[in-house]
């Protein structure tokens, strides 16, 4: 089988248009927070909504205004073009320009009467027993809802089947980002194929990716100038990693939340509660900022990280208008300077406008880092 | 061009926040003295009030206890505590440009430019450290919005002191207040170890006494909602901007007298067939419909002076509060504090769904007898740009009124100047809605 379906960074339908010629349903999700495991059980293809090479999203704008964040405009530009032709969207208030793309889609949708299933979880932005609870409760009624939207009930039986399924992609995430570690494979190849799984069914994905590694394996390590780090919020193009990598920097790590954030470590079943067993998961697990008790373990996973991959230099890209990783600075800077990794920060849109001036300032960075 | 009003201190050294602003307030209830217009002393009174109580607390022997988003400050309160809300501060010091600009300025070095300036300014007086007053402990929910979540957690370690979390639920229902309510309990203790006082018998009945204060407020506030609600609107748009600070208050006798002052005010104006707006007749009645332009509130002013167009409401103002009914039970009073801190002005529709603002903003269009909307937008409150135009489509569909879109800060005053936020008001009033200006 080909892999190379892993590194179409455009938007594919291909996967979820044959999912729903066999009669199933596709429905989108955005943010991390949504457990696509809910989804499998109910034999729904989970479709992760992103933006990819948007580069006009001027009808979302009319609804979301231009003091949106442009990744959250761009994919509602998604829905309103047709782009995604799914049956739905499920969402988890991850930051409130999330939760407005399912607002405002839920509104255009039932204006061009389009039937769609639409469905917000409330994650809880604090982490206790009695956050845990809330949210379960609340997976419990979106795991009703999808079970009688697509006829396919949720079990517990289903739900551990959907658990192998994805922990089974998050070990093999795990190797792809050894051999990151080991310098075998770039940032932009890493992205892609993470950016991948959005979009492919994921026995398909588990197939291909596998593949993909057992080749990767053999690779002689990639020649770089210095070893990077990107953290901050959304980045669904890796073009825009390829402009750093270009200049002699190699991305071999990630805190993304479409990259290494976005699977972690395997999801450990409770028999006795499933579904509080996904809940705990997912919510202890330290995706993004959103949360107000995390930072200093979201820090902390950062360094950690830098040591583990012997990172030299930390690129902080934040998207304009997003809040969510707007401030991490201020903590994570003295964190970083005291074990010696420097930090550059950068603003970004969605559309890759600025790309010479990346360039520039990632050389400059490269050149500055490099032993 | 307009001068820059005279400040009598320098803002751009550091100044005590707390200090700086009772003596602005003492000197404002000192002129007002010499008026001698005792019928509108309560206007400073509360004023006085709210911020001699949080520089005296520690002279006093309580505790201060910072706040921001909704908190159950009667609890605060039943615990001996002095409740201080830090939106008070930005809010206070938008008119002063200077002051302002420093804080957020100071903010923008460490977090982004299109945050919330009421988290700007406030975070930026915790990074320059001149709130003037040690805080003890800092009680904060995870509403309303993005910004406040980066703010949040910066003054967490800023001020090291201990802080309690409430995690507002995104949905506002049964099991959503359930949430909370449970999040309440936990909260006791915690104040228990704070203050070192007891959750007993006495501080109950403390509680209650506070609770009962602070349902004559709401009912109070609901009849000066009801007066807003006649035609004409007899009590002026500016009136509005006290309703921001019966959040940190209510439960206070000193509350209560404001309230019920500003209401016989209101009810003898009406009776009297005069007016305490700036209109020469009431022509048009305003709603804002997102925040309060506290950075000029007088904007409001020249509306009824120059159109006859009195504010009656602003959306995130409006008050619904809740009327506690069975305040012995203390399992229905966590369910209807939760409630009630989920009905907080800003909270009950910036946070959640479009749905909850759509439905405050009908409530409040049909009412309050709306015919001007004007969504005069706070660009750091992004999460409503993004859903503004479900609204107002709604606005136009429904009610037939076109929504007027302003661009502001209602915190930065240096966003936009007075001239050109008048002109885009302006132009719409005698373009789109018809109105004859009185100034010209």
């Amino acid at each position: 089988m080909s892999y190379e379906k892993l590194f179409e960074t455009n938007i594919s339908s291909e996967s979820a248009k044959a999912w729903k010629a066999s009669g199933k349903k596709a429905v989108g999700y955005v943010c991390c927070h949504v457990p696509t495991e809910i989804l499998i059980a109910a034999d729904i293809m989970p479709v992760r909504l992103r933006a990819t090479n948007c580069v006009d999203s001027s009808d979302a704008e009319a609804w979301m205004s231009s003091f949106s964040c442009s990744f959250a405009r761009s994919i509602l530009q998604y829905l309103m073009n047709g782009t995604y032709e799914l049956d739905g969207l499920v969402q988890s208030d991850g930051c409130m320009m999330a939760t407005r793309i399912l607002d405002n889609w839920e509104h255009i949708a039932k204006k061009n009467e389009k039937g769609q299933f639409i469905h917000q979880i409330g994650a809880p932005r604090i982490t206790n027993d009695t956050a845990i609870g809330y949210y379960t409760n609340e997976l419990k009624d979106l795991a009703d809802k999808l079970g009688e939207f697509s006829g396919t009930k949720v079990t517990d039986e289903g739900l551990k089947a959907a658990v192998a399924k994805t922990n089974e992609v998050r070990g093999l995430i795990a190797e792809l980002f050894e051999l990151r570690k080991a310098a075998k494979v770039s940032g932009t190849e890493a992205l892609r194929i993470m950016l991948a799984n959005c979009d492919m069914n994921i026995d398909e994905y588990t197939a291909a990716l596998k593949e993909f590694i057992a080749d990767a394996k053999g690779r002689e390590p990639i020649q770089a100038r210095a070893r990077l780090m990107i953290i901050g919020s959304a980045l669904d193009n890796p073009e825009y990693i390829k402009v750093i990598e270009d200049k002699g920097g190699l991305v071999v790590a990630d805190a993304l939340c479409f990259g290494a954030r976005a699977f972690g470590e395997k999801i450990v079943v409770d028999d006795k509660d499933v579904l509080g067993s996904i809940a705990n998961y997912y919510l202890t697990r330290n995706t993004c900022p959103r949360s107000l008790d995390n930072r200093p373990a979201l820090h902390k996973e950062i360094t950690d990280t830098c040591k583990e991959y012997s990172i030299q230099g930390i690129i902080y890209e934040k998207m304009q208008n997003c809040e969510c990783w707007g401030g991490e600075a201020y903590y994570l800077e003295p964190d970083l300077k005291a074990i010696g990794v420097p930090m550059l920060q950068v603003e970004r849109e969605e559309q890759m406008a600025n790309a010479g001036q990346l360039a520039i300032r990632a050389e400059a960075f490269v050149e500055m880092i490099e032993k | 061009m307009a001068k820059a009003p005279v400040q009598n201190f320098d803002p751009t050294l550091p100044v005590n926040m707390i200090d700086l602003t009772c003596n602005q307030v003492d000197s404002i209830y000192q002129h007002m003295l010499t008026k001698d217009m005792p019928e509108i002393m309560w206007t400073v009174d509360i004023q006085k009030f709210v911020w001699e109580e949080v520089r005296d607390a520690h002279k006093n022997g309580k505790k201060l206890v910072a706040f921001g988003g909704p908190v159950p400050v009667t609890i605060i309160r039943a615990f001996d505590c002095v409740p201080f809300f830090l939106d008070t501060i930005p809010t206070r010091i938008a008119s002063m440009e200077d002051l302002c600009g420093r804080f957020i300025d100071e903010t923008e070095k460490y977090a982004p430019t299109s945050m919330c300036a009421i988290d700007k300014a406030q975070l930026g007086c915790a990074l320059k450290g001149e709130f003037g007053v040690d805080i003890d402990a800092f009680v904060h929910a995870t509403v309303p919005c993005d910004s406040a979540r980066i703010a949040y957690p910066m003054m967490e370690r800023l001020f090291g002191c201990p802080c309690f979390t409430f995690d507002c639920p995104f949905r506002h229902d049964a099991k959503g207040y359930a949430y909370l309510a449970d999040q309440i309990e936990a909260f006791v203790p915690w104040m228990e170890e704070l203050t070192g006082l007891k959750w007993d018998a006495a501080r109950y009945a403390k509680f209650k006494e506070i609770t009962e204060e602070s349902n004559r407020s709401y009912d109070l506030l609901t009849k000066l909602g009801n007066l807003r609600k006649q035609t004409p609107c007899v009590l002026p748009g500016r009136m509005l901007v006290l309703n921001e600070i019966v959040a940190p208050i209510a439960g206070t006798p000193e509350c209560t007298s404001m309230l019920a002052s500003q209401l016989e005010m209101g009810n003898m104006l009406a009776d009297m067939g005069m007016s305490g707006t700036r209109c020469p007749e009431e022509r048009y009645r305003v709603c804002l419909m997102q925040n309060m332009l506290w950075s000029n509130t007088g904007i409001m002013d020249w509306m009824e002076k120059c159109y006859g167009a009195v504010t009656v409401m602003d959306g995130f103002g409006y008050q619904d509060g809740v009327i506690f009914d069975d305040i012995d039970n203390w399992e229905r009073v966590k369910i209807q504090l939760a409630e009630s801190m989920l009905l907080t002005p800003m909270i009950h529709g910036a946070t959640g769904p479009t749905e909850y603002w759509l439905k405050v903003i009908d409530k409040m269009y049909e009412d309050y007898k709306v015919n001007v909307s004007i969504f005069m937008g706070h660009v750091g409150c992004k999460h409503t740009w993004a859903s503004g135009k479900i609204v107002t489509d709604y606005i136009q569909q429904k009610f037939g009124i076109p929504t007027l879109y302003v661009d502001v800060d209602a915190i930065d005053p240096r966003y936009k100047s007075n001239d050109e936020l008048r002109a885009q008001i302006g132009e719409y009033f005698e373009s789109v809605v018809g109105a004859e200006n009185f100034c010209k």
